[in-house]
């Protein structure tokens, strides 16, 4: 069963279209959600969590509908907001409690379990500090135990480093990873830092203008460059350079230098260009898979997205 | 054997309806504003008044002065113990001198309950959890009714017990019930105006210092005009424009006593204007409780 299943929701503000026509179907794990600011993120967690109705559209997060069961899926999500949401005069421990009486669960539970996470989010020392003493990283982490408070199956974590030194970063992703593998549990982190997704999630969902421009298992949307690599060789470069366009492979050459970075046809092999290379009378010194960072992979799909747009604009 | 804190554990239970989430938001809105050391100043003016009615009490019913000097005290403050003839106890009279220092702590305690949750962007944390808007504005009016309450009836209801039990006998209770349903009617209807009111008025201006000029605005500068206007037209409807007078003929209507018939007129129209007023302000209530801001 997925974790989350959309299909075609559209949300409109005004005359601001926030979201449009968004499918994705996603299976349980870390799955990051990444955009540009005003992309559209916090508006699709929003109405993930049905807060919003969506204009059109509909889909099921973990088995309830997103239009009509609301209440219910918020019982089995916690959410962790961008903002800093906290209310004022309140001890830490207070504040958790309060988040666990608002789910629903009863007064001593609620109690019981504010200490139980905020010991586990490491802030059992601080629980009876007021929320206005509380640094921009404790602070955080006291958002985090407000939405683990009634042991939610998904966690919807807004920017959960934002505003963080890069000790604090470090530390918050640290504990999100731990959380992860220690429970099982499902996460949806909303963020512009590619940086926290790439080290923390499986499943991407990249948002832009308020489309998806890729969704999917992260391993699947790199493997798209994979036919990519950079070789080097010693002899005769323009031999070599004939050779691989003989072969319909789409080459980047720097013969100077006895270098290209080749996109290769479907089907060929590593070996191949040893093999090539043999024909071609050359030797191949360097051969190199050009791996695409998340950054690469973001900016590719979002300026594809940005073509097609002023394609269709014209 | 103690919890192994350093693991994560799993919690299994029931989760209750989200009406009972309500009452964790007044028990929450008491704790903050018992922390704030200028409440308590205002809290204990109204203590004070409080205890100048019990003392008259006191005074009257157990310290030997002549019936004459009796009289005259509870003259002097305004107060008797039994209703009169247009139906009007010192009790209510204590409700409405309390109202005072009630705006006075409403003006300062709507930021703090209602307009820090959206200068700090607080409503997607409480509207994600199980809690409709419905749930959260019926939590924050309930909050601020029951500070209302916390000064109004529940001290006239403590005076009114006070002086029953001065009689030695169950009989001034039970020959003046109307009077204790009177103090709890009376304030209901401070507790659900006001608290609309206030809350209303905190979610749209947030802060504290346009919260407190426009409610002063409302209950001072609107009375002042609503005197100058009727003396100046020599017409009583004008009155109407003074909200504070409108909440007292209200109550006045609760207690079903007016000298004239006048009165009685006023009085119903009063509540209609406090009823549409009241109804205005839920309508703008809901639309400004959401989840969501709109960014450009």
């Amino acid at each position: 069963m997925p974790l989350l299943d959309i299909h075609h929701v559209s949300r409109n503000f005004g005359r601001v279209q926030a979201l449009r026509d968004v499918t994705i179907v996603l299976e349980p794990g870390a799955i990051g959600l990444v955009g540009n600011n005003g992309a559209g993120k916090s508006t699709l967690l929003k109405v993930l969590l049905g807060l919003l109705k969506p204009d059109a559209g509909n889909g099921t997060i973990l088995d309830c509908d997103i239009r009509h069961n609301s209440r219910a899926l918020r019982g089995r999500v916690g959410y962790m907001p961008e903002a800093a949401a906290v209310v004022s005069m309140l001890k830490g421990v207070e504040f958790v409690t309060l988040s666990g009486d608002l789910y629903g669960m009863p007064h001593g539970d609620a109690r019981r379990r504010a200490h139980e996470v905020l010991n586990y989010v490491g802030l059992g020392e601080l629980r009876y500090r007021r929320l206005e003493e509380y640094s921009a990283g404790n602070l955080q982490r006291l958002k985090l135990a407000a939405a683990l408070v009634h042991d939610p199956q998904l966690l919807l974590l807004d920017e959960p480093t934002n505003g963080l030194d890069p000790a604090g970063r470090m530390a918050m992703l640290r504990l999100i990873e731990d959380l992860i593998a220690e429970t099982g549990k499902s996460v949806i982190l909303c963020t512009h830092l590619l940086s926290d997704v790439e080290q923390l999630c499986e499943q991407l969902v990249v948002l832009h203008r308020g489309t998806v421009v890729q969704s999917g298992p992260m391993a699947v949307l790199r493997a798209q460059t994979a036919n990519r690599y950079e070789i080097g060789w010693d002899g005769d470069s323009a031999a070599m350079l004939a050779a691989l366009k003989a072969r319909g492979h789409v080459v980047i050459a720097q013969p100077e230098e006895n270098r290209a970075v080749v996109t290769t046809r479907n089907g060929w092999e590593v070996r191949d260009f040893f093999l090539l290379a043999r024909a071609a009378g050359a030797t191949i010194t360097h051969l190199r898979p050009e791996e695409e960072d998340l950054e690469q992979l973001f900016f590719r799909v979002t300026s594809a997205s940005n073509s097609e747009t002023v394609t269709q604009s014209n | 054997m103690g919890i192994d804190v350093a693991h994560y554990h799993g919690w299994q239970g029931e989760l209750e309806s989200p009406w009972w989430s309500c009452l964790a938001l007044v028990r929450v809105a008491i704790l903050q504003v018992l922390r704030r050391r200028v409440y308590w100043f205002v809290l204990a003016l109204g203590m004070l008044n409080f205890l100048i009615f019990w003392s008259i009490i006191y005074a009257t019913t157990q310290l030997p002065i002549p019936p004459e000097a009796r009289g005259e005290l509870l003259d002097r403050f305004a107060f008797s113990t039994q209703p009169d003839i247009a139906k009007d106890s010192g009790y209510v009279k204590f409700m409405e001198g309390q109202s005072l220092i009630v705006m006075i702590l409403l003006a300062f305690s709507g930021s703090l309950l209602v307009g820090a949750d959206f200068r700090t962007r607080a409503l997607p944390f409480y509207l994600s959890r199980r809690i409709d808007r419905a749930h959260y504005i019926v939590g924050k009016l309930l909050a601020v009714s029951s500070l209302i309450a916390l000064l109004t009836s529940l001290p006239a209801l403590l005076l009114f017990v006070e002086y029953g039990m001065f009689t030695s006998s169950f009989d001034y209770w039970i020959d003046n019930w109307e009077i204790a349903v009177s103090i709890l009617s009376y304030g209901l209807v401070l507790c659900v105006v006001l608290s609309i009111w206030i809350v209303t008025l905190s979610a749209y201006l947030q802060t504290i210092a346009p919260i407190a000029i426009t409610w002063s605005c409302l209950f001072v500068l609107l009375s002042g005009m609503a005197n100058a206007i009727r003396r100046t037209t020599d017409n009583r409807y004008w009155e109407l424009l003074d909200p504070w007078r409108d909440i007292r003929y209200v109550g006045r209507l609760i207690f079903g006593g007016f000298e004239r018939e006048m009165d009685r007129e006023l009085a119903i129209w009063a509540a209609w204007i406090v009823g549409g007023i009241c109804v205005a302000c839920l309508a703008l209530l809901v639309r400004r409780v959401r989840a969501v801001d709109v960014v450009e």
